[in-house]
């Protein structure tokens, strides 16, 4: 025993190292092999305790944003006379709270408009935070089980596709974006209705894989999802086709595609709910209004 | 204690939240990397190594990826950074350059190894777009976080 212990002792340091790398290289291989229950309990275990910071943290953000630039604002308007840089000073608060909400308005009858135009069910989220790495691309909003969100709900914007709703926590959500590396769901291009499948390329934005290399794609061309996966409904746009490629010697041919939505600069976005989602799409085309 | 979960919870709101306004082309700096450069020479090897897996455990919930791809990466990065702790002592700032751009390299590529693994990865395009953009742009933030203490009291003699 004790010839053990003092094993143990001399060489604690490998072990715990060891023990560390083990138990990583478990985990992966329970997610590669698709064994998430456990894992996805401590995911959103995780999720749960450090998301409240990050959102007290986006909200203090805000605020100190519209704090600075008031402040610069102010820095500007100094040269001017004192009763003139006070009012500028407000009216330049005022106009830059109005362009705010012009901006928000626009933004959420956008939003709005796409809700009523459709019988679907959507709920509104905010985006509270991003990936964490540069290596995955997913988000964080500010929604959760509590309003009715589950995972795979097919998350969209006012343009098009956004991505998918992969971690659910009483209070937030991680929403993977089309353009996660990750990431694969059906497209369809809209004008020769040749199937592929559409996911992200880490470095290389989006892509079209498998598609025939007879098909006709071309430059310009809309891709739509194609309904098939049963994830997202089909007819949603995702993207248009740049560029072409097809390599010497392969059995399919692939397109570049430029995102329909501007995943960068995302500030809000829709989330389909399950039940709804039923009626309003699976007819096989767009809602009607 | 209190410093490794404090730093670990301003990294992950920071992270998640404050940074998107400083991409470079969509590269931000890894500030739970920095973490684990930053705390593990004031602790053991042994106490380093799990600093690393949780602060790993912790970005790998907050992304995309699978859990336990960062906690393996900064496991090994947190045990090497401690064990060799008194040989990167160092005051000379570009050592100081070199050795995080080192580090965040070498975290970069145990990362991406494991993705060709596990997810079947293409090696070469994230190693160029990701891998030494990450570790230019990490090193680059944690030198000048190791240069504030000797500014500002600079910044002190001066007043």
């Amino acid at each position: 025993m004790s010839i053990v212990w003092r094993l143990l002792s001399r060489y604690r340091r490998v072990l715990i190292l060891a023990l560390a790398l083990l138990v990583a290289f478990v985990l992966m291989t329970l997610q590669v092999r698709h064994d998430r229950a456990a894992l996805s309990f401590a995911r959103q275990a995780i999720l749960f305790v450090v998301s409240p910071f990050i959102k007290v943290t986006a909200v203090t953000a805000g605020s100190l944003g519209r704090v600075w630039h008031d402040y610069v604002d102010l820095r500007a308007l100094r040269e001017e006379n004192q009763r003139l840089q006070q009012e500028s000073a407000i009216l330049q608060r005022r106009i830059s709270q109005l362009e705010e909400h012009a901006l928000e308005t626009q933004r959420l009858q956008g939003l709005l408009a796409m809700r009523e135009t459709s019988r679907a069910n959507y709920l509104a989220a905010r985006i509270v935070g991003k990936d964490a790495t540069n290596w995955f691309k997913t988000l964080l909003i500010d929604r959760g089980s509590q309003a009715g969100l589950r995972r795979n709900f097919p998350v969209v914007a006012p343009d098009g596709l956004v991505g998918r709703v992969i971690e659910v926590t009483p209070y937030t959500a991680k929403v993977q974006l089309i353009t996660d590396p990750v990431s694969a769901s059906g497209g369809l291009l809209q004008r020769t209705r040749v199937t592929g499948i559409v996911s992200g390329n880490l470095g290389a934005g989006l892509k079209v894989r498998y598609l025939p290399l007879l098909a006709d794609v071309a430059v310009g061309d809309e891709v739509v999802t194609s309904g098939m996966g049963g994830v997202f409904p089909k007819g949603i746009p995702v993207g248009r086709v740049v560029a072409v490629e097809r390599k010497s010697g392969a059995l399919f041919q692939e397109a570049v595609l430029q995102p329909k939505v501007d995943l960068g600069r995302l500030e809000e976005v829709l989330i389909l709910m399950e039940a709804e989602q039923r009626d309003g799409f699976e007819a096989g085309s767009r809602p009607q209004p | 204690m209190k410093l490794f979960v404090l730093g670990l919870l301003v990294c992950a709101s920071v992270q998640a939240v404050l940074l998107g306004p400083v991409s470079l082309g969509g590269i931000r700096p890894d500030l739970f990397l920095l973490l684990v450069f930053l705390l593990s020479p004031r602790v053991s090897p042994e106490a380093a190594t799990i600093q690393g897996f949780l602060v790993g455990l912790c970005q790998d919930a907050l992304s995309g990826g699978p859990l336990g791809l960062r906690a393996f990466t900064y496991s090994v990065i947190g045990c090497a950074t401690a064990w060799l702790s008194h040989d990167l002592l160092t005051e000379k700032p570009l050592a100081q350059f070199w050795l995080l751009l080192a580090g965040a390299a070498g975290a970069g590529v145990v990362t991406l190894a494991l993705l060709v693994f596990f997810l079947g990865f293409s090696p070469l395009l994230p190693a160029l777009g990701v891998v030494v953009p990450e570790a230019l742009y990490t090193a680059v933030v944690g030198f000048l976080l190791l240069r504030v203490p000797q500014v500002r009291a600079a910044l002190m003699r001066a007043i």
